[in-house]
C-alpha cells in the first residue's frame, strides 16, 4: 500500500515537474533559449530581471496558490461530509475576495500593509460562508441543495465584488484579476504576502489529518472513537477559509481547482487525509501550474492568429474550462455515488 | 490481561422534547460478563447503549464505566474505556479495510496523534479476531454488508477497551456470519475479559449467546436475570407483545422459544 504511495507521489512530482518546466517556459517576455542562458548563469541584465523580478514569482505564487485551493477543498469536503463542497460554491471563496476588495478600496489595507489584505480576505470568507450557513438554513445537512444556495451566494458576492471595483478602480486591480482570478503581473510582494499565511494554516491542516480522517465517517462514528467532532470542524473550517484568503489575496478567485483536486485527490492517494492532504497540496499545485502555462501558450496562440499585439488569457478562465470539463466526467462517471 | 471493568448506570433518564426514552433506568453489568439487551423496536435499548458510550448525556441520573463517571471524562478518554459497534454506518470511499480499522486507534494517540508506537501490532491482532486479515488492503467500497460489519468489528476491537458494546451486530448477516461474529464476541470476552453488552433483536442469539438478559419496555428494564430464569412465555408476552412457547435445548440446556403469533390488543 505505501509503495503504491509512493509511486503515486513519485509519479505526481513529475507531472509538477513538468508543469514547472513549461510554465517558466511558457512565458511572452523570455524564448526559451534565453531561458536557458540565465539558468546557466549568463543571460543579460534585463533577461535576469524578467526571469528572477517576474517569471519566478509568478510560478511560486501559481504553485502555492494551487497547493492552498487543493487543500482547502479537501478540509471543507471532508468536514462538511459534502463532495459538492468547495471554497468556491460555499461563500468563501467569493467572500474572501469581496473582503480583500472592499479592505483595499477603503484604504484599510495595501501594500503597505500586506497582511491586511489576507486578514480582510479571511474575514470576507467567513462573512461569505456565514451567508450561505444562514441562507441553507435546515438544508444544510442536503449537499445539493447547499451548493444550489452556493451557487447563489457566489453570484450576489460576486456581483457586489465588481461593484467596488467599477466605483473604486487604480489600485484594486481589475475585474478579470479578481472575479476570474489571474497570475499575470504577480511578483515577490504577492509570494510573501502568501506564504507565511498558507504555511501556517497548511500545517494546522495536517495536524487536522487524523480527525477530518474520521469526521469523513460520519459524526456519530467520529464520536465514538473518541473525537470531539464540532470542534474539529471548527477548526477545520477556520483552516480552509484562511487557506482560501491566502490564495485569493494573491491570485483572486480561480475557479474549480478548490473544488475538483479534493475528487482527484482522493481518486489517486484514497481517503486517509494523513496521506491525501499532502497529495492535494501537490495536485493543485500542479493543476494550477499547467493552466497557468496554458493560459500563456494560448494567449501567444490568439495573439498571432488575431494578429494582436498583446494578449493575456487570465488563469482562471483555464481553470474554470478545465474543472469543468474534468467535473462534468466525474459526474457522468459516478452516477449514484453514496458518499 | 488487565482486570475487567464494569458497566453501571444509576437512575438514568432520557428524552427528547416531548417524548421520554428512558426512565429510570438501573442496570448493573458485572465486570466480564456479557450480557443481551432486548425488546421491541423504540423501547430505548439503542439509545441506553449510545449512554454508556458516552455518545448521549442521561438527563438525570449516572452512568459508570468501573469506578469513572462518564460526565467526567472527554470524548478522548471515553473512547480508550468503551467502544462502541453502530447498527450502520455510512460509506467511506478511499479507505481499505486496514485503513478504517486504524482509525479505532485515534483516541489513543493523544492529542497530537503522536503515540503510535504499537499500534501495527494492535491493528493485526483487531483485524485477525473479527477474521478480515485477508482483505486488508482491499478497498472497503468493494466489500458486501456482511463484510464490513466485520470490518468494523474490527474497527471497534481495535480501541482496545475493556468494555464492548455491540448494537445489532448481526443485522445484515447471514446466519452462518451471524453465528461467526456471535461465537468471536464471545471468544473474546473469555479471552481478554471484556464486559460486553449488546442489543440484539434475535431472542434465540441471546438466549443462547448471553450469560445475562435484559429487557426494556417503554423505558423501563421489565426483566433482569440468566436467560433460563427470564425467558418464559409470560416474558415474550410482555416484553416482545408475541404470544409462544419456551422449551429447552436437549444440547446446551438453553432456553428456545417458539414464536406462534403477534400478541392482540396489548398496547406498546
Amino acid at each position: 500500500m505505501t509503495a503504491t504511495v509512493n509511486r503515486r507521489f513519485l509519479l505526481v512530482g513529475a507531472v509538477l515537474l513538468a508543469a514547472v518546466c513549461a510554465q517558466v517556459l511558457a512565458g511572452r517576455a523570455l524564448s526559451p533559449p534565453a531561458v536557458w542562458d540565465v539558468l546557466t548563469g549568463g543571460g543579460d541584465h534585463t533577461d535576469r530581471h524578467v526571469f528572477f523580478q517576474l517569471r519566478v514569482p509568478r510560478l511560486l505564487v501559481a504553485l502555492g496558490a494551487g497547493a492552498c485551493l487543493g487543500v482547502a477543498g479537501l478540509v471543507l469536503q471532508s468536514a462538511l461530509r459534502n463532495p459538492l463542497a468547495g471554497p468556491e460554491v460555499t461563500g468563501v471563496t467569493p467572500g474572501a475576495v469581496l473582503g480583500a476588495v472592499t479592505a483595499t478600496g477603503l484604504g484599510l489595507a495595501g501594500w503597505d500593509s500586506p497582511a491586511a489584505v489576507v486578514l480582510a480576505a479571511t474575514i470576507g470568507g467567513f462573512a461569505g460562508a456565514g451567508l450561505l450557513w444562514l441562507l441553507a438554513g435546515r438544508q444544510r445537512s442536503d449537499p445539493a441543495g447547499t451548493a444550489v444556495y452556493g451557487v447563489l451566494v457566489s453570484a450576489v458576492l460576486g456581483g457586489l465584488t465588481a461593484m467596488v471595483l467599477l466605483v473604486a478602480p487604480g489600485e484594486l486591480g481589475s475585474v478579470v484579476q479578481w472575479l476570474v482570478g489571474s497570475t499575470e503581473g504577480r511578483v515577490w510582494h504577492h509570494w510573501h504576502l502568501m506564504w507565511p499565511w498558507a504555511l501556517a494554516w497548511a500545517v494546522l491542516a495536517w495536524l487536522l489529518a487524523g480527525p477530518l480522517t474520521l469526521l469523513r465517517c460520519g459524526d456519530e462514528q467520529a464520536a465514538a472513537l473518541g473525537l470531539a467532532a464540532d470542534r474539529a470542524r471548527a477548526l477545520a473550517l477556520l483552516c480552509a477559509v484562511a487557506l482560501t484568503a491566502a490564495a485569493v489575496s494573491a491570485v483572486g478567485a480561480l475557479g474549480f481547482v478548490g473544488l475538483l483536486i479534493p475528487h482527484v485527490a482522493i481518486a489517486v492517494f484514497g481517503a486517509d487525509l494523513r496521506v491525501t492532504l499532502p497529495g492535494a497540496a501537490l495536485l493543485g499545485a500542479t493543476v494550477v501550474c499547467v493552466a497557468d502555462a496554458l493560459a500563456q501558450s494560448l494567449a501567444r496562440a490568439l495573439a498571432l492568429l488575431l494578429d494582436a499585439g498583446r494578449l493575456t488569457l487570465p488563469v482562471g478562465a483555464v481553470t474554470s474550462f478545465l474543472g469543468a470539463a474534468l467535473l462534468l466526467l466525474a459526474v457522468r462517471r459516478t452516477p449514484d455515488r453514496e458518499y | 490481561m488487565a482486570d475487567a471493568v464494569g458497566i453501571t448506570v444509576e437512575d438514568v433518564s432520557f428524552g427528547y422534547p416531548g417524548r421520554p426514552v428512558l426512565a429510570g433506568v438501573e442496570l448493573r453489568v458485572e465486570p466480564g460478563e456479557l450480557t443481551a439487551l432486548v425488546g421491541l423496536n423504540g423501547c430505548g435499548k439503542s439509545t441506553l447503549l449510545r449512554l454508556v458510550a458516552g455518545l448521549l448525556r442521561p438527563a438525570s441520573g449516572r452512568v459508570l464505566l468501573g469506578e469513572d463517571d462518564l460526565a467526567r471524562l472527554s470524548r478522548r478518554a471515553t473512547a480508550r474505556r468503551v467502544a462502541l459497534l453502530h447498527q450502520s454506518a455510512p460509506a467511506v470511499p478511499g479507505l481499505t479495510v486496514r485503513q478504517l480499522v486504524r482509525q479505532g486507534r485515534y483516541a489513543a494517540r493523544g492529542p497530537l496523534g503522536m503515540l503510535r508506537a504499537g499500534e501495527d501490532a494492535t491493528v493485526a491482532r483487531a483485524l485477525a479476531d473479527a477474521g478480515v486479515t485477508d482483505w486488508a488492503d482491499r478497498p472497503v467500497d468493494a466489500l458486501s454488508g456482511g463484510e464490513r460489519q466485520r470490518v468494523r468489528l474490527a474497527m471497534a476491537l481495535a480501541q482496545d477497551t475493556r468494555v464492548l458494546l455491540l448494537d445489532e451486530p448481526t443485522t445484515y448477516l447471514d446466519l452462518r456470519h451471524q453465528l461467526e461474529v456471535l461465537q468471536t464476541v464471545v471468544r473474546l470476552r473469555e479471552e481478554r475479559g471484556l464486559t460486553v453488552l449488546m442489543v440484539l433483536h434475535d431472542l434465540a442469539h441471546a438466549a443462547r449467546f448471553a450469560e445475562r438478559i435484559v429487557a426494556l419496555r417503554g423505558g423501563v428494564v421489565v426483566a433482569d436475570g440468566a436467560p433460563k430464569e427470564v425467558v418464559t412465555p409470560a416474558f415474550l408476552a410482555e416484553v416482545l407483545d408475541v404470544v409462544g412457547r419456551v422449551g429447552v435445548d436437549p444440547e446446551g440446556g438453553w432456553p428456545v422459544c417458539y414464536p406462534d403469533h403477534p400478541a392482540v390488543g396489548s398496547k406498546r
